[in-house]
């Protein structure tokens, strides 16, 4: 666990000047069993300080491979002639941030530390049980992962914090082929906030959900291709969750706003059906804690929600202390960095497409000639709003029940069309976080919603 | 570059001590300078510090990683007992084998020393060349760096390799806009070891920046029609070799058996025309790979020669499961070989087609099959660009694809990091609503 050292260091900090001094710890470890072979069985530990520096506009930052007084002192040095370089070449003129609630939050949990016999192991457990129980797989890969990002922030203006954000997870890959030799994957991540020991205490406990991946594998061995063009279709919560982040959230980013994205004309507007509301969440969501909570940010911001879209209508961005300025809106504590020596940047943390009140089987049951797409593999957005999901799981739905499974398909449209198709959303959410958001630096996020019932382009063989 | 070599050395003796049979490891100092533009305007300057060690023991065939950024002695110690730990909970394999007696060597390339103050003067030029030239783009990013690194790579098989590399690189994102109209987002990206030309001028920058600033009226694509498509020279890299690369030669899919290519070595796999290979040590390649994470020397090589599939892309480990030859290099320094069809001529010829610069669709699978969305592309109608596409989906199968080729461009995209023609495929399904 870090030691303060950086709080002595508060005495440095320029006058005049927006400072962030940041100390951090990242720690990563991981064991991969393909198709009965361990091919990763790894671990890492990267520690480091940071310093970035406001003045008039732009930021200059400095980091060190070193967690020390002195380097604290360095990066502070370098950091402030960065920025005074700017100032002198660039000087946008914008003057000082607006100051914020200031505060201290200290660390309220343990960081524990697995043995990497743990990981090795229990991969080696779950990867023998598939092994031994399911003969007819093409192959299958089990991967056990834990990453950890422990930081000590200190700032001229908002919240000191001492924070930590722990997640684990087993991901299980299981592949088969069609009678044609097509071949066919199925993905499951297990896991979720915590330290692998405490998330995983006996491989046996997760051999029912494997199970059920495998009959769904199964399924879709034999499934169809869907018929493409525009369909009505159910995303499951997994897939509402894949639109809530990738779709609308990156559009919603105000560094990207200002770069121009679809968002910036859309503000106060009307973007979706009035049954569709969505928030970034900080850290508690319909009464319990987030899937990845966020306390404080990186640049000292308490973090609160950021009310992204109410009853239809696009009425705020996700932004840092900067952008937040420019906008005239709160900061709610967007701004966070990967590693220590990466500078904070506007990040989801989790987002989530709110719940109605339709409970799922009434929606199935609406649908005459449709899909219910439960998984997505993977999901692209632009800056335009325009997506592209991969499908890995999915039924057809014929009068209101549910058929085949579907092979791999994909789904396009354009965000803010086709949320004002939505027309059911169903009573329960559904969280995922076990991915990283890709944006400069990877940031593990969390992701949710409820099963929509909507309008979509679907892809065809 | 002595201490580095003194912290391998005693690691590696340490790993042996404690047991192991074999060992490697890696130690280098890192510095990197970049300048960021955020929104058209600039936003950040700054300046990292890194460090890096990693290590990897074998005892008794099993093998463990760690890496860390520390050099202190209680660090490595650390560090070395993780390893050891690390190495001892795993399972046997004798597939694992290092490159051994090459002794020691010394490589340097590119820019050690930085010029920040020209390479500010370049990021600043390449702004207000954008703001000048192509008024509709807005720059939602531009970072613009220096990166140097120095180190040793040691084994306990008698490889040392001291190397000092430096590079510029220059990676912008944007998008063009009228009014409340916008195109979809871009990238454009360059490697180079000097600062001698403006960035504008480096690699397809310019060129793409007009592509963009055409696309901002688009129509939808109506119903459905097979026909041939350009991939523009950093979607063929991405979208179509870096695809086929990963499904059909690369570790992951010859170890578990589902490459489509793994009984295809010696033998015809694409068109006669197609010559791709992977060569660092080319001149048009900046600070290309000198050695592999195995510690093999680096050396060029073909891995499609006219049409013939001539080499996975195997580490040593996955080379001695499988019971194949391993790739002669491990980078991604892919060199794909030109045609004699001028770009425009290969226009003139396609009846109705696209030409697309980026892929938005999942990963295909093993058999080849993808689909998705065509991005940043126009439509090709009796010979002539006729629209900006909007909402067109194209879906076929890769290693068909390779087989249909049509033409392939006199023009390249040389990024210095690879190299690559424009290049027409038949037999494509495109479709809208």
């Amino acid at each position: 666990m870090l030691k303060d050292i950086i709080t002595p260091k508060k005495i440095l900090f320029v006058p005049n000047a927006h400072t962030e001094l940041r100390g951090q710890l990242s720690r990563s470890r991981g064991a991969t069993v393909v198709s009965g072979n361990l091919t990763g069985n790894s671990r890492q530990d990267i520690s480091g300080i940071s310093a970035r520096v406001y003045k008039n506009g732009t930021y200059g930052f400095a980091s060190m491979a070193e967690y020390s007084p002195d380097a604290a002192e360095a990066v502070l040095r370098a950091a402030t002639e960065n920025a005074d370089f700017m100032e002198k070449n660039v000087n946008k003129g914008k003057g000082p941030l607006p100051n914020i609630n200031c505060g201290c939050r200290a660390l309220d949990c343990d960081i524990p530390d697995a043995e990497q016999k743990r990981y090795v192991d229990f991969a080696r457990s779950v990867d023998d049980y598939i092994a031994s129980k399911y003969k007819n797989l093409a192959s299958r890969t089990v991967a056990a992962r834990e990453d950890s990002m422990e930081k000590l922030l200190c700032v001229s203006n908002g919240f000191d914090a001492h924070t930590c954000l722990q997640r684990s997870y087993i991901y299980v890959f299981l592949n088969a082929e069609t009678q044609s030799g097509a071949p066919v994957e199925l993905f499951k991540a297990f896991g979720g906030e915590g330290g692998f020991e405490a998330n995983f205490k006996d491989p046996e406990a997760l051999y029912p959900e494997i199970d059920a991946l495998y009959e769904r594998l199964m399924q879709k061995r034999e499934g169809i291709y869907a018929d493409a063009g525009e369909k009505t279709v159910i995303l499951g919560g997994m897939m509402s969750g894949m639109l809530a982040h990738e779709a609308v959230g990156h559009t919603v980013e105000a560094d990207l706003v200002l770069g121009g994205s679809v968002a910036g004309p859309s503000l106060n507007k009307i973007v979706a059906s009035e049954m569709v509301s969505l928030t970034d969440f900080a850290h508690t969501a319909f009464g319990e804690k987030t899937p990845l909570p966020v306390y404080v940010d990186d640049e000292g911001v308490e973090a609160i929600d950021a009310r992204i879209i109410e009853n239809g209508v696009l009425v705020g961005y996700m932004n840092n202390r900067e952008t937040a300025q420019h906008f005239g809106m709160t900061p709610c504590g967007n701004a966070r960095a990967w590693a220590f020596s990466d500078e904070p940047l506007i990040r989801m943390r989790n987002t989530a497409i709110l719940p109605g009140k339709d409970k799922l089987e009434d929606m199935i049951a609406s649908v005459e000639d449709g899909y219910y797409l439960i998984d997505s593999s993977n999901g692209q957005a632009d800056t335009t709003g325009e997506f592209m999901f991969g499908v890995s799981m999915g039924y057809e739905i014929k009068n209101g029940k549910l058929g085949r499974a579907l092979l791999d398909t994909t789904i396009s449209g354009v965000a803010f069309n086709m949320l004002k198709t939505v027309d059911m959303v169903s009573d329960e959410v559904v969280w995922s976080s076990s991915g990283f958001c890709g944006k400069k630096q990877p940031m593990p996020v969390g992701m949710g919603g409820p099963a929509l019932r909507c309008k979509v382009m679907i892809g065809g063989r | 570059m002595e201490r580095y070599k003194n912290i391998a050395k005693q690691i590696l003796e340490k790993l042996q001590a404690r047991g192991a049979d074999m060992a490697h490891c890696s130690v280098r100092e890192s510095e990197m300078r970049e300048f960021n533009v955020d929104g058209n305007e600039f936003s950040l300057f700054r300046t990292l510090f890194n460090r890096y060690i990693g290590i990897t023991a074998f005892i008794g065939g099993k093998k463990g990683s760690v890496s860390i950024n520390r050099f202190d002695d209680e660090a490595i110690e650390a560090a070395i007992e993780n390893c050891v730990s690390a190495a001892n909970s795993a399972t046997p394999d004798t597939a694992w084998e290092l490159a051994s007696g090459n002794g020691e060597r010394y490589f340097k390339s590119g820019a050690i020393v930085p010029e920040t103050e020209k390479l500010f003067f370049r990021t600043k030029e390449l702004l207000n060349d954008i703001h000048t030239r192509h008024p509709k783009i807005i720059v939602e990013q531009m970072i613009v760096k220096h990166i140097c690194a120095k180190g040793v790579y040691m084994s306990t098989t008698g490889n040392c390799y001291i190397s000092e590399s430096g590079k510029y690189a220059a990676e912008l994102m944007y998008s063009a806009h009228e009014g409340e109209k916008s195109t979809s987002f871009y990238g454009s990206d360059v490697t180079v070891t000097d600062l001698d030309k403006p960035f504008i001028d480096c690699a397809l920058i310019e060129r793409e920046l007009c592509d963009i600033e055409n696309q901002i009226d688009t129509a939808a694509t109506n119903g459905k029609f097979t026909g041939t498509v350009i991939f523009t020279p950093a979607c063929l890299v991405s979208t179509v070799f870096g695809n086929i690369c990963g499904n059909f030669a690369s570790d992951g899919v010859l170890l578990d058996g589902t490459s489509l290519w793994k009984d295809k070595l010696g033998q015809k796999v694409a068109d006669e025309r197609i010559t791709v290979s992977f060569k660092p040590s080319d001149e048009r390649i900046v600070n290309g790979e000198r050695y592999t994470g195995e510690g093999y020397i680096s050396e060029d090589y073909d891995f499609i020669k006219n049409g013939v599939l001539q080499s996975f892309m195997l580490s040593k480990y996955v080379a001695n499961k499988t019971g194949n030859e391993r790739a002669k290099n491990s980078s991604f320094a892919m060199i794909i070989e030109s045609g004699d069809t001028p770009l425009e001529e290969m226009i003139k010829s396609i009846d109705k087609g696209l030409i697309i610069g980026r892929f938005s669709g999942g990963s295909p699978g093993t058999n080849g099959e993808f689909s998705g969305v065509a991005k940043n592309g126009f439509m090709i109608e009796n010979g002539k660009i006729t629209h900006a596409l909007a909402e067109t989906m194209i879906s076929g199968n890769l290693a068909d694809m390779l087989n249909n080729l049509v033409a392939i461009s006199k023009e390249t995209l040389v990024d210095g990091t690879v190299v690559a023609p424009y290049m027409a495929f038949d037999g494509i399904t495109v479709s809208g609503k």
